[in-house]
């Protein structure tokens, strides 16, 4: 539940403390985790919530009124005995135009108390309100089968094809404290924006515009999820919103600018260990912890720490930069600083600096990475990392991925594969990206 | 109907059987009374309700396994029991069989067989018509269904299906995959059989009742089919020009909804739900209706307020057409569109209330009889009253963009549609059982029944509602076990089961009574509706002498006034003899020619075979011409006119 303000209405603080204590009597509980929306972090989902509550109560109170009475006309005159359902028929009336009347008049009057919260939260909850506009922070987020890019339009960078806005992807890192508005996106089809704590959802609709606004009142680690069926992997399609203090925030911004980190590598390094010792996983097997979880930003913080010299195996990361210029994952990725200029895929600059990978999916520990990466297939169904797009749409430009199909004969064939040794040292590699 | 029709002199004449037999065999009408012919060339609307009745049950039951299946993937976090694109397809069968295959044709079942009875017509105005529906009906379900048996496998898009999902590029299982072009012709010939029907319905509700049937002495399921009829009518044009459109797109290159030549999805979205919220009246009017024929008979007493009930039908059905884009609350539309949008939503609920005031005071001071149709009856109007605060959460935007597609929206059209929907039409079954098969239930078992379904229902759906709230999105094959989500999916899993075991209980419920339920008189739950005036089974033509009509509840009044009606039908009946008696129609297979030549056209233009498809039309114009040259036929009964040798007259 919600902190409480003290300059919120009396009756308004009892209706919340009542159900503070009723609804987890009634249901254990069951309103509360990551994507809750009663747990809210920010004015926009608190808006929602409040309107939510104003529609729970008076349909609560018609439904109690309601309900007594069917419940007493049910008891009442049903037939108990055989002389009951043999008495003569009760009198033949009509109805009761006053009663009708009045019912109607109490059911408009029961809508405009809804209605008068709800019209007012449309427009507050539709964009940044003005008085707030000069300090909204501005970022794009584009949908993808299946995963999320997000853009900082405000933040250049040099890229592979020029200047342009800084670009990550799954893990969307905000300021604490100061409205965040997204402009919504796509690519494909439709996906749907939603970060239940912080915001209702808005659709990502291909040749529209869309866009909402949030804010994390305090710096948090929030849980998102696609909320538009968009096909094969929707359930897979996920993100985490990262909200940091002003100052967090600009390191990050900093630290996120710089280009891919690159270690020395001393000319007769050997690479100390060539394969890793890497778990076998079953298809749609769990990628979260709850070490992870119970202390999600905090844990957020440890992965962004660069580790101390020495820490890391040089070689074997170098023989990671090599593998994935091999493997042409920079047909589809781009590794700023190193390699790559791919579109089609999230850009990997700072991909050991995110807490999960494959869309918000998987924690992104080694033996998560490894997985993902050898065998995507049993991670995300359909990906276009394992395969290519059956049918190319129009206008997109599309590459191979793993396997390449062949339409003539309705077949698959192997192009891409990663070995144990290319896994492991590709994992070493995308971990060092910091 | 009769007056015009035994009035009319061409029909009435001797001769026109001697002209009828110099007819070639390719125009004799058949008149099989039994066998398969019979079945395939019927032109009863009796006989085509049943039909309609036994292939929805038929559906019903193939929706419920697909429910069943996304339970059992659900039950537990990252469970692996179907694939991820086996639950796609499953969720989007589960959905468009329970609508289009399931409680739209069970709706048309009672009105194919309940309301020209109601209405005191021997038939519905366009007998043949009527086969037609069902038989394209069952074309359009094959059509739809047939992904089971095919590579293509089932259609996988959501039964909304969004553009531009829908399109080549991202509903290909593999090159040439047609499981959406299945969908789409499915659809689009299920939506001529809707279209049909309700046309049929409208003209014999308007032009077919007998004298003295005023529109303000309708029976109220009447009224309703006549209210859903004009809403199939005006909203499947809508889905039908957006089926076409997109199935230009993916066939013939155009750009309605193609994102890369500036289409724009968000018009399917409009297209889609200018129909699709009309549809959720479609499907919840007729169980209105049968709910406000079941609550007055058990409580033997009339409906409380029928000009409002009636009169709010079609308030609900005009708004209806007023308020879709609350379907689309999330699709960023604006604050003045969300705020209409959300006022017109909110005013739906006023009269949909009045109905729910009204079915209560129908209740008070009754004598309600707690038989198992009106157990049933009441755990609608229960139900149905969550499903409408639920609906009114929907309503207020800012609330809905955080339930929009959430388990919140699942609990919420399941309490409409099953707590609403389909427990009115499971009602309906038991309640019109006696009059279509002369038996009744056992109130033991069905009450039994009901309460299974009542219990597994609710611990099915209610967890739903916190599992929305609590973040889960719907259409998801699976989700992690940190959400908070174990539990209420569990229960709901279980649930779902308990459920289907009463789903199974009540089918072998009513299977046992038809072959050995309790035998019933004609009459058994003293109705007051015309059509308990009959004896059970009803015979062919319906009624031996066409009624009249003094009151509202034609059939109650008529047993309190029985010396009146008797010397009325008296009358009545030498009127009708001496105009040759009751003009039947003879059957025909021109109906099933022509919905075949559609499904053989479709099956081929789902393969891309042109050549095919074009074969198929022809076969359907051929069937529709020769249709309209196989003449009236046509024979004559005497209800009547007892014991004169005549081998056709009946008693």
């Amino acid at each position: 539940m919600r902190s409480s303000d003290p300059t919120e209405k009396l009756p308004a603080r009892l209706w919340r403390l009542l159900l503070i204590v009723l609804i987890p009597l009634i249901n254990g509980g069951w309103l509360s985790g990551p994507q809750s929306t009663f747990e809210t972090e920010g004015p926009v989902a608190k808006e929602q919530l409040d309107v939510f509550y104003v529609t729970l109560w008076v349909t609560m109170v018609i439904f109690v009124l309601v309900g007594a009475v069917l419940a007493y006309a049910t008891f009442k005159f049903k037939a108990r005995s055989s002389e009951d359902e043999h008495a003569e028929p009760p009198e033949q009336s009509h109805g009761n135009p006053i009663v009708e009347l009045s019912l109607i008049g109490a059911s408009i009057f029961a809508l405009v108390i809804i209605a008068v919260p709800t019209l007012k939260a449309i427009w507050y909850t539709y964009d940044v309100p003005e008085e707030l506009q000069d300090i909204a922070y501005e970022v794009n987020a584009t949908g993808y089968q299946w995963w999320f890019k997000f853009e900082y339009p405000t933040e250049l960078v040099e890229g592979p094809m020029g200047e342009a806005p800084l670009v990550t992807a799954n893990e969307l890192v905000i300021p604490a404290g100061r409205p965040v508005r997204v402009n919504l996106r796509t690519v494909d089809v439709i996906h749907s924006f939603w970060v239940p704590k912080l915001a209702g959802k808005v659709d990502m609709i291909p040749n529209r515009g869309n866009h909402l606004w949030m804010q994390a009142d305090e710096p948090g680690y929030f849980w998102g999820q696609c909320a538009e069926y968009c096909g094969e992997s929707h359930a897979v399609m996920r993100f985490r919103v990262i909200a940091l203090a002003e100052e967090e925030f600009n390191t990050w911004l900093e630290n996120q600018k710089a280009e891919a980190r690159t270690l020395e590598v001393a000319a007769d390094a050997q690479i100390a260990n060539a394969t890793g010792d890497y778990p076998t996983f079953r298809v749609n097997q769990k990628g979260w912890t709850e070490e992870f979880d119970a202390d999600p930003l905090g844990n957020w913080r440890a992965i962004q720490e660069i580790p101390a010299l020495g820490e890391e195996d040089a070689a074997l990361i170098a023989a990671g930069r090599r593998y994935f210029s091999e493997n042409r994952c920079a047909g589809c990725h781009v590794v700023r600083g190193h390699d790559g200029m791919g579109m089609i895929g999230p850009d990997l600059t700072k991909i050991g600096s995110r807490t999960t990978i494959a869309a918000g999916l998987l924690e992104n520990t080694p033996e998560n990475l490894y997985r993902w990466i050898t065998e995507p297939e049993n991670v995300k169904p359909g990906n276009f990392m394992a395969h290519s797009r059956k049918v190319v749409p129009k206008g997109m430009v599309v590459m191979p991925g793993y396997r390449i199909y062949d339409a003539e004969k309705d077949e698959e064939t192997v192009d891409i594969e990663i070995t144990p040794e290319e896994g492991h040292a590709l994992v070493a590699y995308l971990h060092s990206l910091k | 109907m009769d007056q015009s029709l035994t009035k009319n002199e061409f029909i009435g004449h001797e001769e026109e059987t001697t002209q009828e037999a110099k007819r070639s065999w390719l125009f004799t009408r058949p008149d099989h009374k039994t066998g398969l012919v019979s079945w395939l060339t019927t032109v009863d609307h009796k006989r085509i309700g049943f039909l309609y009745g036994v292939s929805s049950l038929f559906f019903f039951l193939v929706g419920g396994v697909e429910a069943l299946m996304i339970r059992l993937q659900l039950a537990v976090p990252n469970n692996n029991f179907i694939s991820a694109q086996t639950y796609n397809e499953m969720f989007t069968m589960h959905a468009t069989t329970m609508i289009f295959l399931a409680v739209m044709p069970l709706s048309a079942a009672f009105f194919n067989y309940i309301m020209p009875l109601q209405i005191g017509a021997r038939d519905v105005a366009f007998p043949r018509l009527n086969g037609f529906a069902f038989w394209v009906f069952m074309a359009g379900a094959i059509i739809l269904n047939l992904g089971f048996f095919v590579k293509s496998g089932l259609p996988d898009v959501g039964w909304f299906g969004y553009a531009p999902l829908t399109a080549q590029a991202y509903s290909s299982e593999f090159a040439g995959d047609m499981s959406t072009d299945m969908w789409i012709m499915g659809l689009q010939i299920l939506g001529v059989s809707s279209v049909v029907g309700s046309l049929n319905f409208i003209v014999t509700i308007i032009n077919m009742r007998a004298p003295g049937m005023t529109m303000m002495r309708l029976p109220v399921f009447t009224w309703m089919t006549l209210f859903t009829a004009f809403l199939i009518i005006l909203a499947f044009p809508a889905i039908t020009i957006a089926l076409v459109e997109v199935m230009m797109d993916r066939n013939f290159g155009t750009y309605f909804f193609e994102v890369s030549g500036g289409g724009l999805p968000i018009l399917w979205q409009h297209l889609f739900w200018v129909f699709g919220h009309p549809e959720v009246y479609i499907l919840i009017l007729p169980a209105m209706g049968i709910i406000s024929e079941i609550l007055p008979t058990f409580s033997r007493k009339p409906l409380f307020g029928y000009p409002i009930v009636v009169f709010s039908g079609a308030v609900i059905g005009l708004l209806g057409f007023g308020v879709w884009s609350h379907h689309m609350f999330t699709t960023g539309m604006g604050t003045v569109a969300t705020a209409a949008f959300t006022l017109a939503t909110m005013a739906i609920a006023v009269p949909t209330g009045v109905k729910i005031f009204n079915w209560i005071g129908t209740l008070w001071q009754g004598h309600l009889m707690m038989r198992t149709p009106m157990m049933f009856a009441l755990g609608f109007v229960w139900m149905f009253m969550m499903g409408g605060f639920s609906g009114i959460m929907h309503s207020a935007a800012p609330a809905d963009a955080q339930q929009q597609d959430s388990y919140f929206v699942v609990a919420h059209f399941h309490y409409v549609l099953i707590g609403g929907s389909i427990f009115a039409l499971l009602a309906g079954i038991h309640y019109w059982f006696p009059l279509m098969f002369g038996r009744k239930v056992s109130e033991y078992w069905g009450k039994l029944s009901f309460w299974v379904i009542f219990i597994g229902f609710n611990v099915t759906f209610f967890p739903m509602h916190f599992l929305g709230l609590n973040g889960m999105p719907r259409r998801t094959f699976t989700y992690d076990g940190n959400m908070g989500w174990n539990t209420p999916n569990m229960i709901a899993t279980i649930g779902a089961f308990v459920l289907g075991i009463g789903i199974a209980l009540y089918f072998v419920v009513m299977i046992y009574t038809y072959y050995k339920g309790e035998k019933v008189k004609k009459d058994p739950w003293d109705g007051r509706t015309l059509e308990w005036s009959l004896p059970n089974p009803p015979p062919a033509h319906n009624f031996d002498v066409t009624p009249h009509v003094h009151a509202r509840d034609a059939y109650w009044y008529e047993k309190h006034h029985k010396e009146e009606i008797a010397a009325e039908n008296a009358k009545q009946a030498a009127e009708d003899e001496a105009h040759g008696g009751v003009h039947m129609p003879s059957n025909s297979w021109f109906p099933i020619i022509t919905a075949c030549g559609m499904l053989f056209g479709a099956l081929f233009f789902c393969n891309h075979i042109m050549m095919g498809a074009i074969v198929g039309l022809i076969i359907t114009f051929f069937g529709a011409w020769m249709w309209a040259l196989e003449g009236p036929g046509g024979y004559h009964l005497h209800p009547t006119r007892k014991n004169d040798g005549d081998p056709a007259a009946e008693s």
